[in-house]
């Protein structure tokens, strides 16, 4: 069994009761007296020159309170900053002289209640003049193609080719290449709660408290920036419940906005996007990326080296969505040993809505990517998909491996999660089942997947795509006091968006500290209170904020320990903490109980060793392990710290008549090291996967022809319900990570990361026997039945005279 | 996402109902289940100037069989029908489709009369009333009518029911003897609305040959299509593989589907013929199950 006694133990979390009797505290729940409500004015075309803004009517009626346009925003505030250093790009919260997608923001009303608002911004009137526009990526890098900001005079946002390795040695040397074509469409999160924020400007302090539904790195720092405040003068209430994020609740133009009306007002201002909003013009897309990857290999099925172009269309303003095709950089020949790689990355400006950070930060398209490669290798060698994958995976003791792009993976032990996943699915069962399928005349196909997931984000991405940027310090930090009465409170710097940051402070500080995890209260600092940190992003809470938890509660048990010395006249080493208690090695009956050394740090201050701070209490900050460097200038980087594994396997059947898919069972090995919570990392599993079928299957924000958004409301945008997921079955394994204090490594992505390969590996595999391949997420039904009618016609055409 | 101003009057019975509609001149839209008009007056799709509530009007509420035929309270909800042994044993056809009415809170709430009267091409009911040729019991301040359901749609959404009337009671034709029925969809998510649904019923005589069919095609036009040429393919004859395509193929042809994110025309047209194929072969099948 484990050495813990809390720590991977089946455990009630400790937000659950809260949410599940309806005692979240939601942005949507914080009510100030006198607010307003903000609604907005949307651009109906994908680009257009803004000309007279016509307010009268809407000022006039009862309840409005303030119409403001782009233009009194640019004057009052500084653009928002982007990721990559973009002359001539410039974001604000509204459209400024021209609007660039529809759905884009205007005019912001603001009035009593929110349908008063909703009326008045049907009254404003806005000329607009019809402008060129691209929506295609491809078509935006054309000469002459219509450009998304005049001023920067290119569509073209980032190009780099990187080469890692002999790529050119290598492909000379291989027995084969292939050549695949990857599509994967516009999809997201798209949490339940939109994006909603709450401002007040608190004139008797200067002070610009913020509530709202956050989950984004030094978000206080960027709208003091964009307000022209200073950073002390915003207070972010981190005490708000998140109803879900994964990446997407950023809402920094949102809040930008509040922040500025709440001042200007001199009112409590909130703005809840409602579900149209959100979707349109709330910058909430993922990324919608073009892949062509050439692998190099040997017959026996020995994979060389990798060439893949990743062409992202990220929409129309940038933020940091190009730097979701360098967070693959981290992991970017997946769990296999390939030796060199040439990658080019290709970030693209079109009028559609902007990109924002999705769960993975652009891997899980990559591994996609990646996966059907393999595929098609396997295919092309008439291998078994699996065996391909073995032959190349990195060996449990080739660890810490250093892949071409510079970053070492910390631990793993691939083959052995594959072997025990294999065995739980019972593979040769599940082929035999699908082969009794196909003899019905049916399609069915088994799908495999092997991926990582990159945790503990550091932003080594940042300066590996911009220069200009110098940022390599990624910390988080947690305080933990003792009171006075011996209670233990821990404060963490962050909000949380369901991931369970509660639970996970307990249970790290209460294993550390020899407490039950149920007696230790977690609270969030706001963001005046707290100590830095970078919020829950890249699969780094278990990681970055459980060291911190361990390292604060470590800092007590020294303070304790040094207490009881002092007091029992004994040297530190020959003494030893437990559960609150300090024993005397060479004599138990030497001890101090909890309570005794409470009352000392608190009350005695005659028995503290000398010089030693009253109260009990410690704060510990910590730098992400293998954080701080800068990357080469060929482009390596040590990017994230530690690399959980999955593997996939599904059973799906595809209906001939309809294109519909349906998936049978459903298998994930998964080793992310030491579980904190085991119902927190499945749960992260389980919505990992459907959220991985959703984008294989059924999610896409689809535009038409004149550039408007088809998919603006769940009628069109269709998330899967319980209804098209299957049961699934979780295999778990453990390789600890040697960079973290209990072994731990992230498993916020888990699922999401692997499934939409799975689920493109089986129906291909279910098509496999007319020769039909499907390169495009998701893979709506009516793709999947137009590829059968092709290919019905095509043997008619050839059975034909 | 908040309705434009309106006014609420709640109906106390049919006879309050009709003289509400009559005073607010069409500007007026009744409200039931409100599964549908909510969501529409939230988006502002909808922005009627008075909703007249019927929830609550107990007249308008029951299922009861009278010979052969079958009669539902406009008001009734979805939830009742799909519960009701006699709906089950009478019309099996409504008893198959009702379930694919979105998801069991929706059709808690929903009812059958708003369902038919808002006539979205793609919904169930709609598609079930063309089918069996159901008649529509209307009411107005005026007096009664009655409406054949296949008379009842002009487009998407619009019908001919005047702006003053209220649909009262639903009248089910029941089929009597060797009897079975079929209902199929597609929709891309269950519970969503159908890109086509298919819906057949039959009869066959002593020899098993079809004495009577109808065929109705939901989705693939701007209202939901009786395709009563593909029926009559079907009448004297047995209902083979070979016959069952003639007929699905000859519905298909009937429809005019548009192309959107979820599915070009020339995709819902051979669905159409795929669903009702397998309608067919589910009601031939349930005949011939029936001694």
């Amino acid at each position: 069994m484990s050495e813990y006694r809390y720590v991977g133990r089946k455990r009630r979390t400790k937000e659950d009761r809260r949410f599940i009797t309806g005692l979240g505290r939601y942005v949507a729940d914080v009510t100030l007296p006198g607010m307003s409500h903000v609604a907005l004015v949307l651009s109906p075309h994908p680009a257009a020159r803004i000309g007279a803004i016509d307010t009268a009517a809407a000022l006039a009626l009862p309840g409005v309170q303030a119409v403001v346009t782009g233009a009194e925003i640019a004057r009052h505030t500084n653009p928002i900053l982007h990721g990559l250093a973009l002359p001539g790009v410039r974001w604000y919260p509204l459209a400024v002289g021209q609007v660039r997608y529809v759905g884009e923001w205007v005019v912001a009303v603001v009035a009593a209640s929110r349908h008063i608002a909703e009326d008045a911004a049907e009254l404003v009137r806005v000329d607009y003049e019809p402008m060129a526009w691209v929506g295609d990526p491809e078509a935006a890098l054309a000469p002459g193609a219509p450009l998304v900001h005049p001023d920067h005079g290119s569509n073209l946002f980032y190009r780099r080719t990187f080469v890692w390795g002999d790529v050119a040695g290598d492909f000379a040397k291989a027995h084969h290449r292939l050549a695949s074509k990857v599509y994967w469409g516009r999809s997201a999160t798209v949490p339940i709660e939109t994006f909603g924020v709450v401002a007040n400007w608190n004139r008797g302090n200067d002070l610009l408290d913020v509530w709202a539904s956050i989950q984004m790195p030094k978000y206080p720092d960027q709208m003091a920036h964009c307000l022209r405040l200073p950073l002390n003068a915003i207070r972010v209430h981190y005490d708000v419940d998140v109803g879900g994020s994964y990446g997407v609740k950023r809402g920094i133009k949102h809040s930008v906005l509040v922040g500025y009306l709440a001042r200007k007002l001199l009112m409590p201002v909130r703005l809840i996007e409602d579900r149209l909003e959100n979707m349109v013009g709330g910058d909430m897309h993922g990324p919608d990326r073009r892949f062509d990857v050439t692998l190099a290999f040997d017959a026996d099925g020995l994979i060389r080296s990798m060439k893949m172009r990743a062409l992202d269309d990220i929409g129309c303003y940038p933020g940091r969505s190009p730097l979701q095709l360098a967070k693959p950089v981290g992991a970017i020949v997946g769990p296999y040993r390939i030796q060199s790689v040439e990658y080019e990355a290709v970030a693209v400006a079109t009028n559609k809505t902007s990109q924002v950070a999705v769960r993975g930060f652009g891997q899980a398209p990559t591994n996609y990517a990646i996966e059907t490669a393999i595929d098609r290798v396997a295919a092309h060698l008439g291998m078994d998909r699996l065996a391909v994958r073995r032959r190349n995976f990195i060996q449990s003791h080739e660890f810490p491996y250093r892949i071409p792009s510079g970053t070492d993976y910390d631990s793993g032990d691939y083959d052995a999660v594959l072997t025990k996943t294999v065995a739980r699915a019972k593979l040769e069962a599940l082929i035999a089942r699908r082969d009794a399928l196909r003899a019905e005349g049916r399609l069915a196909g088994i799908g495999f997947a092997t991926c990582l997931e990159p945790s503990g984000g550091n932003g080594a991405f940042e300066p590996l795509f911009n220069p200009a940027n110098d940022t390599t310090t990624w910390m988080e930090s947690c305080q933990v006091k003792v009171d006075a009465l011996g209670g233990v409170t821990a404060t963490i710097a962050t909000s949380t968006a369901g991931q369970g940051h509660q639970t996970l402070v307990a249970t790290v500080t209460g294993e550390e500290l020899g407490f039950d995890p149920d007696c230790i209260r977690v609270v969030h600092a706001d963001s005046l209170q707290a100590l830095p940190g970078n919020s829950p992003v890249a699969s780094r809470m278990a990681i970055m904020l459980g060291g911190a938890a361990a390292g604060a509660a470590r800092q007590i048990k020294e303070r304790v320990l040094a207490i009881a010395a002092h007091n029992l006249q004994r040297p530190v080493d020959r003494l030893v903490y437990r559960e609150g208690a300090v024993f005397d090695l060479d004599n138990e009956l030497r001890t101090l109980n909890w309570a005794e050394l409470v009352r000392i740090a608190h009350r005695k201050y005659h028995q503290m060793p000398p010089g030693m701070e009253p109260g009990l209490q410690a704060s510990y900050v910590w730098e992400v392990p293998k954080g701080g460097t800068m990357p080469t200038a060929d482009g390596r980087v040590q990017m994230y710290p530690c690399y959980s594994f999955e593997c996939h396997i599904a059973l799906v059947e595809i209906d001939r008549g309809t294109g519909q898919v349906a998936i049978r069972d459903w298998f994930m090995g998964h080793d992310c090291g030491t579980v904190i919570n085991p119902d927190i990392v499945h749960g992260m599993s389980y919505g990992g996967i459907a959220h991985g079928i959703g984008a294989a299957l059924y999610e896409e924000f689809a535009y038409d022809e004149n550039g408007q958004l088809v998919a603006g409301s769940f009628v069109d945008y269709l998330l899967p319900s319980v209804h098209e997921i299957p049961e699934i079955a979780l295999v778990d394994h453990c390789t600890p990570s040697p960079l973290t204090p209990m072994g731990q490594k992230g498993s916020g992505e888990s699922g999401y990361l692997g499934a939409p390969a799975a689920v493109a590996s089986a129906v291909n595999d279910a098509l496999s026997p007319l020769g039909i391949t499907i390169d495009r997420l998701p893979m709506h039904p009516s793709r999947i039945e137009q590829a059968l009618a092709d290919k019905r016609a095509d043997m008619g055409e050839r059975e034909g005279p | 996402m908040k309705a434009a101003e309106f006014a609420y009057a709640r109906a106390l019975s049919v006879a309050d109902a009709v003289a509400l509609l009559a005073a607010a001149a069409g500007e007026a839209k009744l409200i039931a289940g409100g599964q549908t008009l909510v969501p529409l007056m939230a988006m502002r799709l909808a922005r009627p100037a008075l909703l007249v509530d019927i929830d609550g009007i107990a007249e308008l509420n029951g299922i009861a069989m009278v010979g052969d035929t079958l009669r539902i309270g406009a008001g009734t909800r979805q939830a009742e029908i799909e519960r009701s042994g006699l709906v089950g044993r009478e019309v099996r056809l409504l008893a198959l489709a009702i379930g694919h009415v979105g998801h069991g809170q929706i059709r808690n709430r929903g009812t059958i009369g708003g369902s038919i009267a808002h006539g979205d091409p793609a919904a169930e009911l709609p598609l079930v009333a063309v089918t069996l040729g159901a008649t529509l019991l209307t009411e107005t301040s005026a007096g009664a009518g009655e409406i054949s359901a296949r008379d009842f749609y002009l487009g998407p959404m619009t019908t001919t029911l005047p702006a003053d009337a209220l649909i009262t009671r639903i009248d089910l034709p029941i089929w009597r003897g060797r009897v079975g029925a079929g209902f199929h969809e597609m929709s891309p998510r269950r519970g969503d609305f159908a890109l086509a649904a298919a819906a057949a019923q039959v009869e066959l005589d002593g020899r098993g040959r079809c004495r009577r069919a109808v065929i109705g095609v939901g989705g693939a036009a701007p209202t939901p299509i009786a395709c009563a040429d593909a029926a009559r393919l079907l009448e004297g004859r047995t209902l083979d593989d070979t016959l069952i395509a003639a007929a699905a193929s000859a519905a298909a042809a009937l429809t005019e589907p548009a192309s959107d994110s979820h599915g070009s025309a020339e995709y819902r047209r051979r669905l159409t013929a795929v669903l009702v194929a397998r309608a067919l072969k589910d009601a031939a099948t349930m005949a011939r199950a029936v001694p």
